[in-house]
């Protein structure tokens, strides 16, 4: 049951992770690597706070929140003032860049990671208590982002994705939409690393590698980029497949090739089959979300 | 009394291209000017000058009086100047109405507090931008369409369409560019009558125009130019029958 819990609650932190991309990269057409990173410092920040002061868990996590929130604005004011595409070269500088530096500071536990993050829940209801708290932030998180993208708000994303010159000529100030929404995202993003850092009580800067928005980005595809629900089964999908496997009682030594090989042919089948994903069809009509 | 635009001494260079060389052009308001001259003469970059598109090397460029050279392109289209494209750039993956509703001049959907916050005057604001996009699309007989995928459209309804959206910026300046170009039929008749109604209605409109009974039908004043120079500006009749100016356009 513990273990069972303990997906459900990876799999809301990553619903959470998957909506939040979906939000920047699918609606906002932001190409981004950096989500990770923000993941991280959301985890980072509400972890130290946790360890050194005696500040509620929630404001530490809404701390984290805001932490990732300023360094991904100070990261697209700088980089979309050049271009669009400069932003994906400069997200994957962050990336890499405040990694390493996590890695090497004192503060942060170095390589091995940051330990010792007090139980805030104790007790035999401590994993359904966490359970309850992740999936509510999760459902509140996609229901957040499909009221915006579906309103005014989400007219106008759509109308900025499609023709950016011809939206900002009708009087609209794309760039500060871009940055807000970029911000958005993020702070999700730094929420998600909340949760993370105060179940797990441990953090290490692997689980932060770049690599993790390849998977965050799967997850996206699959379910359906630009659609409210698609970033849910894309995450849901991703995380109890390889579970599943697991059932099977294979060796290690075909396990861990088998899941590279499903997620690989997954994304590939997807993209040739049916690029708008999952749920990329249930709208009433066509919309071409996507990085353009 | 001021012109609607006024442009002083306006120039631009792409390293050795001119695009605009001393450019001096006044628009009043209700009146329709015409621009023409061959292609590469820099009328879509005088467009693009003046909506902010492009920053001029020097010269000022005034909207009823008043410096707009520091104010980016969305700023402008706030203080008013509303145009369209020679490729339309209509949003695509948008309906009529959508695209429609984000143009007015002042659109609440872009905040996200108001969004969030400001629920009442979200819904009177997209109230009366509705209104307004229907009463726009009903002179161009196109109410119909409304729900309409843009790209669903006919070529000459997507090139209304294009003027409906800018349309919906009520400010005193409206620039257009090429709208006639590939409209034939009933779209021809709509545009001329539509163009020649925002001009009455006190707009100062300026068209850049390769077809010139347009151009004769619409404008009593137009200018003409080339390698980024006005070369001249006066009664229409008598830049068409310049022969000069025939044979720069012509190459004849």
């Amino acid at each position: 049951m513990e273990y069972l819990s303990t997906i459900g609650i990876l799999i809301a932190i990553y619903v959470i992770l998957a909506a939040s991309y979906n939000l920047v990269i699918g609606y906002g057409g932001l190409a981004t690597v950096a989500h990770p990173i923000f993941f991280a410092i959301g985890a980072y920040v509400s972890g130290l706070l946790a360890i050194h002061t005696s500040l509620p868990p929630p404001v530490t996590v809404l701390v984290g929140a805001a932490c990732a929130m300023l360094a991904s604005l100070l990261l697209a004011a700088s980089a979309l003032r050049v271009s669009g595409d400069y932003l994906l070269i400069a997200s994957l500088g962050f990336q890499l860049g405040l990694l390493q530096l996590i890695k090497n500071l004192e503060f942060t536990g170095g390589p091995g990671g940051l330990g010792g993050i007090p139980a805030t829940i104790v007790g035999p209801a401590r994993t359904p208590a966490y359970l309850v708290i992740a999936a509510l932030l999760a459902i509140a998180t996609v229901f957040a982002i499909r009221a915006l993208v579906r309103g005014p708000y989400g007219r106008a994303i759509t109308a900025m994705r499609d023709e950016e010159l011809a939206f900002t000529a009708l009087g609209r100030n794309a760039m500060s939409m871009k940055l807000v929404i970029f911000a958005i995202g993020c702070g999700i993003a730094g929420v998600a690393g909340g949760l993370y850092a105060f179940y797990f009580q441990y953090v290490s800067p692997d689980q932060f590698e770049v690599l993790q928005s390849a998977a965050i980005l799967t997850m996206v595809v699959l379910g359906g980029m630009g659609t409210a629900f698609g970033p849910v089964v894309g995450a849901v999908l991703l995380l109890a497949i390889p579970q599943a496997i697991t059932f099977l009682q294979l060796p290690p030594s075909i396990m861990a090739p088998m899941q590279g090989i499903i997620f690989t042919v997954l994304v590939l089948v997807f993209l040739f089959l049916r690029p708008a994903g999952i749920m990329g069809h249930a709208g009433r009509r066509r919309r071409t979300a996507g990085l353009t | 009394m001021n012109p609607v635009l006024r442009t002083e001494g306006l120039n631009k260079r792409f390293g050795g291209i001119v695009v605009s060389d001393d450019v001096n052009l006044t628009i009043a308001a209700g009146e329709i000017l015409g621009l023409i001259g061959p292609n590469g003469a820099g009328k879509t970059s005088l467009f693009n000058l003046i909506s902010g598109v492009l920053r001029p090397d020097s010269g000022t460029i005034r909207l009823n009086g008043q410096a707009v050279n520091g104010q980016p392109l969305y700023r402008r289209a706030r203080m008013g100047v509303a145009r369209t494209w020679q490729h339309m750039l209509l949003f695509r993956s948008m309906t009529v109405m959508e695209n429609l509703l984000v143009a007015p001049r002042h659109y609440v959907g872009e905040s996200i507090l108001q969004v969030a916050f400001g629920r009442r005057s979200v819904r009177a604001a997209e109230h009366a931008a509705r209104e307004r996009a229907h009463a726009i699309l009903n002179r161009m007989a196109l109410d119909d369409s409304a729900d309409m995928l843009v790209t669903d459209l006919p070529f000459g309804q997507q090139k209304l369409i294009g003027l409906a959206r800018a349309l919906m910026n009520d400010g005193p300046l409206l620039l257009l560019d090429e709208p006639m170009a590939g409209v034939e039929g009933a779209a021809y008749e709509t545009m001329q009558r539509v163009v020649r109604q925002e001009a009455e209605s006190g707009r100062a409109v300026c068209v850049v125009e390769h077809n010139v009974s347009f151009i004769r039908d619409l404008c009593s004043r137009a200018v003409f130019m080339a390698n980024g120079r006005i070369l001249q500006d006066g009664p229409v009749e008598e830049l068409i029958s310049s022969s000069t100016l025939t044979e720069l356009y012509f190459g004849v």
